[in-house]
């Protein structure tokens, strides 16, 4: 391995990819997005040099960004909190069964691997005044509410019907990074632990969250950063509707940029939603302690 | 040595086949599958499909861009737009050659765009007029088409001449083609309207409210409308705000507010009649509304002519019960909307595009408008009425009998954006936003993003 980290070249050949990838693909986009930022650019004539004035508009002005803004920081906490909470049971859950295990398991993973337009699409019927739930609520003889069209309250009812769809999607992923962890928990410590008088709730309590405190933070990170860019399910199901009530960053971000074609503006939002995440990821690292323990 | 060697190989190969996938993408030029074979590959190839090309070496390829599939659509239209590069390629073969560069119509002007920055624009392609065409006007992508349509007597085959381009025109320039005319109507029931009692059509405001009482008081549903696709409902309101004698102009340049009292009223129209759509129009999505209405649920859709192809396809027997009135109230004005064909200011091939253009404005392809399309042609073709849809004369009496017409409201603003806004703002309305709070958003909208730029 020493005589491999000595030859320069090798190291050169090895990493020019993944550099010049990181480069041409993420960094050297990235600058030009932070660059069109401070410009007024429709795609079809020259960028204009045009200061604060994209960000000024984006946070004085632009009523549709505090929508935006609230919806994407709920979907923030919704997904973090439900996710954590929804992922450690079921993983929990799953360890300790030996029956239907994988079966579970993988009925849990499915959603995370359908897309997710269609899955947009599908749940859009599903809750479409004419198909879907309100239509079996008829026939109990209750009025169901305009899941996707409601704009009564401060997180309205679309947005609660959304984030549960995707708390439905995406469990799975979580589940399966937790139990990936606890699997890689030594069954001794289990064992000790009962001699000494434990529950399995309170071994899990006292040696399994402790022990995927590492994954903890990892998965959480994950969630609020996918949270913060949510796209594809809100696109689907409403398209930021009714009035925007619905949008949050991305989505706002795509109507700009690619509907109105304000790619400056648009490029305003990708980069506060660039450095939200980085703060999110920072905050997470910060707050969640992970202390390595031998397992 | 060996070892090193296969490294770089490794990595060249891995970076080569990274980038081969980032190439090849909109390069519409490339020989495509014969006509039959493209049309058994599924929809998602087709996104971006190309027509045979002709055989010979000294061909001029085109390249047509348009908002439809055109393999796997059943849009009546689009269907005869296909035929007619077909025609085209058919008739031209040897000397001319169109590849046609399709997408779907949520995404086409963000693609059309995306090649237009590329420096790739299409020599031809699609456009509705108003504001999504003034974005190709202003900068000089679309060519100006004056000449060419006076050369030879073609303006002249137009219906009404140079005036049948008047959405088109810019400082005495014609910079696209129409292609057809859809205009917006009152489709309604005849037997519904019979058994509740209603034998002449509403020609107000006053009348259209006590057609819509009696229809509701006779159990059915007056009106079916889509507040879920945001530009049905901005339709109807596009039509009370003409009524109410708003100027869209004066309010573009800041002479007139969306506050002014015109405005109010019709917004308040809009509220008055939305207790006469059905249940669930707040959700309904377009096709919905517009199933409930060739489903008899309901007794009346404001709708453009381009829906007659949609409701005698899903059901051909309410062909014969359909009817169609123009609008209440509007003082003899009708909403109408026309596809229309550009060219790239940059082509190389101008006569082979004005040679395509023309086939679509010739009378195959007019005949064809009219008679299975069931829109308006834009030329003075003679057409077989007894084989065009029932609903086709009984729009072209509207349409004939206007006396003007303008264009979709969200099209007619100052920009896409600012009518989407009017859109999204009349369904926010609708949903139970106060007028005065609704109008005021709007209001701020025009301060910060029209007037002050």
């Amino acid at each position: 391995m020493d005589k491999f980290l000595r030859d320069k070249k090798a190291i050169v050949v090895f990493v020019a990819p993944a550099f010049l990838l990181f480069t041409f693909v993420l960094f050297v986009p990235i600058c030009q997005s932070v660059y069109y930022s401070f410009c007024e650019y429709n795609a079809l004539t020259a960028p204009k040099f045009i200061g604060f004035e994209n960000y000024k508009q984006l946070f004085t002005i632009d009523r549709t960004m505090k929508i935006a803004l609230k919806n994407s920081m709920f979907f923030l906490i919704f997904s973090v909190v439900t996710q954590l909470v929804a992922g450690l049971v079921l993983a929990g859950l799953l360890t300790n069964i030996k029956k239907g295990r994988d079966f579970f398991k993988n009925v849990y993973y499915l959603p995370c691997v359908l897309s997710s337009a269609a899955l947009g699409l599908l749940w859009m019927f599903v809750f479409t005044p004419k198909l879907g739930i309100n239509q079996v609520l008829a026939q109990f003889g209750i009025e169901g509410p305009l899941w996707l069209m409601d704009t009564k309250g401060f997180i309205i009812l679309p947005m609660w019907v959304i984030a549960s769809v995707a708390l439905w999607q995406y469990v799975g992923q979580s589940m399966m990074l937790y139990m990936a962890q606890i699997s890689g928990i030594s069954s001794s410590l289990y064992e000790a632990s009962y001699i000494d008088g434990c529950t399995r709730v309170q071994s899990f309590r006292y040696i399994t969250l402790p022990l995927i405190r590492p994954m903890v933070a990892t998965a959480m990170s994950l969630n609020a950063i996918g949270a913060l860019k949510f796209f594809d399910l809100i696109f689907n199901m409403t398209e930021g509707g009714p009035n925007h009530m619905t949008d949050v960053l991305a989505t706002h971000l795509y109507q700009q940029g690619f509907k109105y074609f304000k790619y400056g503006y648009a490029s305003a939002i990708g980069t506060v939603l660039l450095v939200l995440c980085l703060i999110v990821t920072f905050i997470i690292n910060k707050f969640v302690k992970v202390d390595n323990y031998e397992m | 040595m060996k070892k090193r060697m296969l490294s770089v190989l490794i990595s060249t190969a891995m970076i080569a086949s990274v980038l081969a996938g980032c190439g090849g993408g909109g390069d519409t030029s490339a020989p495509a599958p014969a006509a039959d074979e493209g049309a058994s590959q599924d929809t998602a190839a087709a996104e971006t499909e190309t027509q045979a090309p002709a055989a010979g070496g000294d061909v001029e390829e085109i390249t047509w861009m348009f908002w439809d599939d055109l393999n796997a659509t059943e849009d009546l239209i689009s269907i005869g737009y296909r035929d007619t590069v077909e025609r085209f390629n058919k008739d031209y073969e040897g000397k001319y050659h169109v590849n046609v560069v399709t997408t779907n119509l949520e995404e086409y002007y963000a693609k059309l765009n995306a090649l237009v920055a590329a420096g790739e624009t299409p020599d031809c392609f699609i456009v509705s007029p108003g504001p999504n065409l003034d974005v190709y006007v202003d900068p000089g992508i679309a060519a100006d088409l004056t000449d060419y349509l006076k050369a030879d007597g073609w303006i002249d085959t137009f219906n009404g001449g140079e005036g049948a381009f008047s959405q088109q025109t810019y400082d005495g320039k014609i910079y696209a083609v129409p292609l057809n005319i859809a205009a917006a109507c009152v489709f309604y029931n005849t037997e519904m309207f019979e058994a509740a009692g209603i034998s002449t059509m509403p020609t107000d405001w006053q009348g259209l409210l006590d057609a819509c009482e009696k229809l509701q008081a006779a159990g059915y549903t007056p009106l079916t409308i889509s507040a879920g696709t945001a530009w049905c409902l901005s339709m109807l309101a596009g039509y009370l705000c003409d009524s109410e004698g708003v100027d869209l102009a004066a309010i573009d340049s800041g002479s007139a507010s969306w506050l002014d009292s015109n405005v109010v009223n019709a917004t308040n129209k809009l509220v008055e009649i939305s207790k006469y759509f059905q249940p669930t129009a707040a959700g309904d999505t377009n096709d919905v509304a517009t199933a409930n209405f060739y489903n008899e649920e309901a007794a009346m859709l404001i709708q453009g002519s381009w829906a007659i192809a949609q409701i005698n396809g899903s059901n051909p027997d309410f062909e014969s019960k359909c009817g169609v009135f123009a609008f209440p109230g509007t003082d003899g004005r009708v909403i109408a909307k026309s596809d229309s064909l550009a060219m790239s200011a940059k082509t190389t091939h101008p006569d082979a595009v004005i040679a395509f253009m023309k086939y679509f404005t010739d009378d195959t392809a007019q005949k064809y408008t009219a008679e299975v399309g069931g829109k308006i042609p834009v030329t003075t073709v003679e057409y077989d009425a007894s084989k065009a849809p029932a609903q086709l004369a009984y729009v072209m009496d509207v349409f004939g009998s206007a006396k003007s017409t303008f264009g979709f409201y969200n099209e007619s603003m100052a920009t896409t954006e600012a009518g989407a806004f009017f859109d999204d703002t009349m369904v926010s309305i609708y949903l139970g936003t106060p007028v005065e709070e609704g109008l005021a958003s709007l209001e701020d909208f025009y301060k910060n993003n029209v007037w002050n730029k």
